[in-house]
């Protein structure tokens, strides 16, 4: 492919120009910082912890479906665990780590730019996540909310005093999550380095694009929504109950509106990881970029289109059944061409099969498995059966386990070397991967026939029909292999900050313009700002960068890898 | 909101040798950035009130056979259209005024611009009491009697509480205008408020229509 | 490796094709084989796809691991695109789609239209139980529901309280039970037996443990069971208030069966004269409007057959008149709602 020429005089945009002085004060640098580098690391921090507390209550849930009648905790209890864990796992784990976690770390890197576009207002962002999920947790202390993760009313209006918290907690978490997504949208749309039009930019960048999109506008009607169910709990004003004149399925219908946007918002970024680390380990250009951005944007589009899908049960009227049934078939179209581009960018590759690379590949597995249980539960006639079962907790937990959690994991092997300098143990990562791939199948597969033979979600006592029982000791031994695994990874940020060795600038011998810069980056990124020439997956042409700094190592490990990038003018 | 630096060569750290022109750029670039990331905050809020919008509208078709609807047996009365459309009528001449204000500004005449800014923030003070007076006075049951007055009073409450941070937002603007924080080629504060106020406005019109007209 | 990939495809097909219950399930009623149809070519379709999606990603890590000795340089195959071939991963699947919309538009259709109405019965749905309600049966029945076998049956499920589910996994339908709206399910039982109904919605601490029983009856043992409810008029059966024993109608409170009548009533009614309807008529003049001298049950407008309608619900030609039990109202509540309704005919 002949690379696009560019004049070497585009001068990168003056707001670009200066770096300003590096703060000195500790609090400054590390506390309350507005560099998108701290700020992405303390979102990765936050939200891992997160990740543990949601985790461990997931392992408490398995303990009690060990057995059926409930022996373990009491059934408002149990309410209360599930609840919490879908609602830590949603908010305060996923959609942090990939917007406010990688995306800050990794887009204003990768489109070369020196900070995103409002820095101030990306740590205020940043700090009321913390503040959010230290609420939402207190709420064990007066009653944590026990109707799920979607907490719907009438049910939600007689839960204990934390069903508020949480109502005020998911808010704050929202305008932290609205703001991100500004802050993106204007970072990625007016601070690409020159040169870098939208299609030569990575596929990273389209995807946070994206996303950004739908955190701006899904997220403000759950604040509606949210903000309605904490009046009429607080102050009984009316939308909800039907005995005062409310409609439990408006909460429905304001609920979904923004949590199914949502479910994109926590898949899209991990997307963007998986077309960032196949093309980097196979060496070869990601296929069909231009249809991979396309269908970024389009999956972001029909996403608001398809919310009442999780509603085919509720009461909804005949004629309204079908254009949400339509709809929510189509999606699986361009879902379809990004996993088949992603294959063809495995085929005739020269592939290396480290960490990052195999929970890539396993998420093509996985979330493929997903995507297609989600197609089941498009028609109809079959969520008429299979809805509110064990179906659509395996459903979910094999697109956001086994898809953003995966993506997450590859993510983090990925750029931990950028992030920390510093390499971690390929071994304990191997190791990590293959307990976590079939642990995770062990767990969530039986739940897929469990929920078709009846077993119902949101139950701690349950029938033993069809060896319900056993299927369930299977998935919980199961989950506690998937659980200690995890604990592999944690051994291995300890081991990398010990005993690992120091990373150069590009470990991988990757292409996009973070590993064109030291690990760990310099407060200002870029000595220079480059010029673009193209977009970054040919292997085998000279780097399309103009005007970088010249960094040792950059061109990756080996000298004779890629030839060197044009010298500096 | 950040207070923009406008007048030439303040910004930041010059490099040795660049111009003026060069922190003209560096101001146009930003003042992009910050127009773009303040239209998406607006749209973000127009999502915010069409969210409440729907559910009104999904209570008052769906969910009540007559509007308005029934409390205790007996069916509510409609709102007052004569007052509110009194009140409108200021809240739309604040928009009138402030249009004004601007026009004056980009003009330079500093004492046209007050006036109008101020004549902005009298009305829109003005609205916020006759608000205030339709609150005590509505014959709709209160806030929390039926689904009229949950979905009147919390949506023209949101407005409401915009148009409360508008009128602070303003006199802010006012006071920063007369501290020389802009000039006639560098007042993005300035436009970020008109913007702000006329969303305040549109959504009213929007409103006005749903609760008074429809 | 494609045809490798091809048999193991076309084997799972088979599998789902020919294997008795897909769901792990027998089917009870009609639609269900519907659905099982439905869940098959789901599943074949599926297996292809996840057959050769994870079988080609296996197979090329494999073939396309770069080898050892590899020389640092060594690259993959710098291509970036195949037109032909992404138009074809493009229109397959969009047949596929298509194919799959098409067969789930005519089954939710045919589920949408099932014939009912043979026997039309209420499930109401509390914390934490289910109970039932038939035509001509005072009380309402509750955890066990009996339902003759191929007869078309309308079920109407609301809730007394919060939001819970109706389901029998043997029959494939779910429908939610909400408060303040009457959805509604039909089916065709075909296989005698006893079957699980499992609330799917959560509801409370004990939403785990809220079940039922259905029971699909032979249409002889049906009518035993019916008779002995109290069905068909006979006043024999369990709890004590059979059809004919009145309310207790003295004393009812004429201001809180106002404040009543607007709680419960007004979205349906108004207290207008008969033409002045909401969804049912206008109740101002039902003890004196000589123009509709009947009620809608076909008895004479007394206080004391309003009660009974307040009581037991009614189902006609009009619509559903919820029962007592949807409408959460004792006995104190219909004797107010009565007197209410009795000082408005006075007028």
């Amino acid at each position: 492919m002949a690379v696009a020429s560019t004049t070497t005089t585009v001068a990168p945009h003056a707001v670009l120009d200066h770096i300003h002085p590096e703060p000195t004060s500790f609090i400054r640098k590390y506390i309350f910082s507005i560099d998108h580098k701290v700020i992405g690391v303390q979102y990765m921090i936050t939200g891992m912890i997160f990740f543990v507390f949601a985790g461990l209550l997931a392992e408490l849930i398995r303990v009690q479906l060990m057995h059926n009648d409930g022996r373990f905790v009491s059934p408002e209890t149990y309410n209360q665990i599930y609840s919490m864990h879908g609602s830590a796992m949603v908010w305060m784990v996923i959609i942090p780590l990939v917007t406010g976690g990688f995306g800050n770390f990794v887009m204003p890197l990768q489109i070369g730019a020196r900070d995103v576009a409002f820095p101030w207002l990306n740590l205020a962002a940043f700090w009321m996540f913390p503040v959010a999920g230290l609420l939402l947790f207190a709420s064990f202390a007066v009653g944590a909310p026990d109707a799920g993760w979607t907490e719907y009313p009438p049910v939600s209006l007689q839960g204990p005093a934390g069903t508020s918290l949480w109502c005020i907690a998911i808010f704050l978490i929202g305008i932290s999550s609205t703001l991100t997504g500004i802050n993106f949208i204007v970072t990625i749309v007016k601070m690409r380095a020159p040169g870098m039009t939208f299609t030569r930019m990575p596929l990273f960048v389209w995807a946070q694009l994206a996303t950004a999109g739908l955190s701006m506008i899904a997220t403000t009607a759950l604040a509606a929504a949210l903000l309605a169910l904490f009046l009429e709990r607080t102050f009984g004003i009316p939308f909800y109950d039907p005995r005062h004149g409310g409609s439990p399925i408006l909460w429905q219908h304001m609920f979904w509106f923004y949590s199914h946007p949502a479910v994109y918002i926590m898949i899209l970024p991990a997307f963007g990881i998986i077309s960032e680390v196949l093309p980097t380990f196979a060496r070869k250009p990601i296929f069909g970029y231009k249809m991979i951005a396309f269908s970024s944007i389009s999956i972001a589009l029909l996403g608001f289109m398809v919310w009442a899908h999780h509603m085919f049960t509720s009461g909804l009227v005949p004629w309204l059944q079908l254009p949400f049934m339509i709809m929510t078939m189509i999606v699986a179209i361009p879902t379809g061409i990004k996993i088949f581009s992603w294959m063809a960018t495995l085929w005739g590759g020269s592939i290396e099969l480290s960490p990052a690379m195999l929970f890539a590949i396993g998420f093509l597995i996985t979330f493929t498995f997903g995507g297609v249980t989600g197609v089941f539960l498009s028609a109809v006639p079959v969520d008429l059966h299979a809805h509110g079962t064990y179906f659509v907790v395996a459903h979910f937990h094999y697109v956001l386990y086994g898809g953003s959690v995966f993506g997450i994991f590859s993510g983090i092997y990925y750029w931990w070397p950028k992030m920390t300098g510093r390499l971690m143990s390929e071994t304990l990562g191997k190791w990590h991967f293959w307990v976590t791939f079939v642990a995770f199948n062990c767990t969530f597969l039986p739940m897929h026939w469990l929920g078709l033979e009846g077993m119902p979600r949101r139950v701690g006592i349950y029938a033993d029909t069809h060896d319900a029982v056993f299927w369930n000791q299977v998935a919980s031994i199961s989950s506690f292999f998937l659980a200690a695994a995890t604990l592999l990874l944690f051994a291995n940020m300890i081991y990398s900050f010990t005993k690992g060795k120091k990373a150069g600038p590009n470990p991988w011998g990757a292409r996009t313009l973070e590993w064109m810069i030291p690990s760990p980056p310099p407060y200002y990124n870029f000595k220079k700002i480059p010029a673009v020439l193209a977009a970054p997956y040919d292997f085998g042409n000279p780097l399309p960068y103009i005007g970088l700094e010249r960094v040792p190592g950059a061109e990756g490990p080996a000298v004779t890898r890629t030839p060197a990038p044009a010298p500096a003018t | 909101m950040a207070v923009s630096i406008a007048k030439q060569g303040k910004h930041g750290h010059g490099v040795a040798g660049q111009s003026l022109v060069h922190d003209e750029v560096i101001y146009q670039e930003t003042r992009e950035m910050r127009l773009l990331g303040f239209v998406l905050f607006l749209i973000s809020d127009v999502v915010l009130f069409s969210a409440f919008i729907f559910a009104y509208l999904y209570l008052r078709n769906t969910v009540t056979p007559v509007w308005p609807p029934m409390l205790d047996g007996k069916q509510l009365p409609r709102l007052d259209v004569a007052f509110a459309g009194v009140n409108s009528c200021i809240l739309f001449g604040s928009g009138v005024t402030m249009h004004y204000a601007m026009e004056a500004w980009k003009h330079a005449k500093k004492g046209a611009f007050n006036g109008w800014i101020l004549g902005t923030i009298v009305l829109g003070t003005l609205f916020l009491c006759g608000q205030g007076y339709e609150y005590m006075h509505a014959q709709i049951g209160g806030w929390s009697g039926s689904i009229f007055g949950a979905s009147f009073f919390t949506l023209t409450g949101m407005h409401g509480f915009h148009v409360l941070v508008g009128v602070v937002y303003l006199i802010v603007l006012w006071w920063q205008a007369n501290k020389g924080v802009y000039d006639e080629t560098h007042y993005f504060g300035l436009t970020a408020g008109t913007l702000y106020w006329h969303f305040v406005d549109v959504i009213w019109v929007a409103l006005f229509f749903l609760f008074y007209l429809f | 490796m494609t045809a490798l990939l091809a048999i193991i495809s076309i084997a799972a097909s088979i599998f789902w094709i020919v294997v008795p219950e897909p769901l792990g399930l027998v089917e009870a009623a009609d639609p269900s084989g519907q659905v099982d149809t439905l869940f098959r070519f789901l599943a074949v379709v599926g297996s292809f796809i996840m057959v050769y999606v994870a079988g080609y990603i296996i197979y090329f890590t494999i073939a396309f691991r770069r080898p050892k000795n590899a020389p640092a340089n060594h690259i993959g195959v710098q291509i970036h695109d195949a037109p032909i071939l992404e138009f074809w991963w493009t229109v397959v699947p969009t047949v596929l789609v298509a194919g799959l919309a098409i067969a789930s538009v005519q089954i939710l259709s045919t589920i949408n239209n099932t014939e009912g109405d043979v026997l039309t019965m209420e499930a109401i749905g509390y914390q934490f139980g289910f109970s039932f309600r038939y035509p001509k049966i005072a009380n309402p029945i509750p955890d066990e529901m009996h339902v003759p076998v191929n007869t078309p049956i309308t079920v109407h499920v609301t809730s007394r309280d919060v939001i819970h589910g109706f389901w029998v996994p043997e029959v494939r339908l779910k429908a939610d039970m909400v408060p303040g709206l009457i959805n509604t399910i039909r089916f065709t039982p075909t296989r005698i037996g006893t079957y699980r109904i499992i609330c799917t919605e959560y509801c409370g601490a004990l939403h785990g443990k809220m079940a039922a029983k259905l029971v699909i009856d032979s249409q002889q043992d049906f009518a035993k069971w019916y008779n002995a409810q109290g069905g068909n008029g006979t006043t024999g059966g369990t709890g004590g208030n059979a059809g004919g024993v009145a309310v207790a109608l003295q004393g009812g409170n004429v201001q809180a069966g106002q404040a009543l009548f607007g709680q419960k009533c007004s979205a349906c009614h108004s207290v207008g004269p008969f033409t002045q309807k909401i969804v049912g008529p206008g109740l101002g003049h039902i003890f004196d409007d000589t123009t509709h001298p009947k009620l809608v049950s076909g008895d004479d407008p007394t206080p004391q057959n309003v009660a009974k309608i307040l009581k037991n619900g009614y189902q006609g030609d009009i619509g559903v008149m919820p029962s007592s039990q949807a409408n959460a109202i004792n006995n104190t509540d219909i004797a107010n709602l009565v007197a209410y309704l009795v000082s408005l005919s006075k007028h």
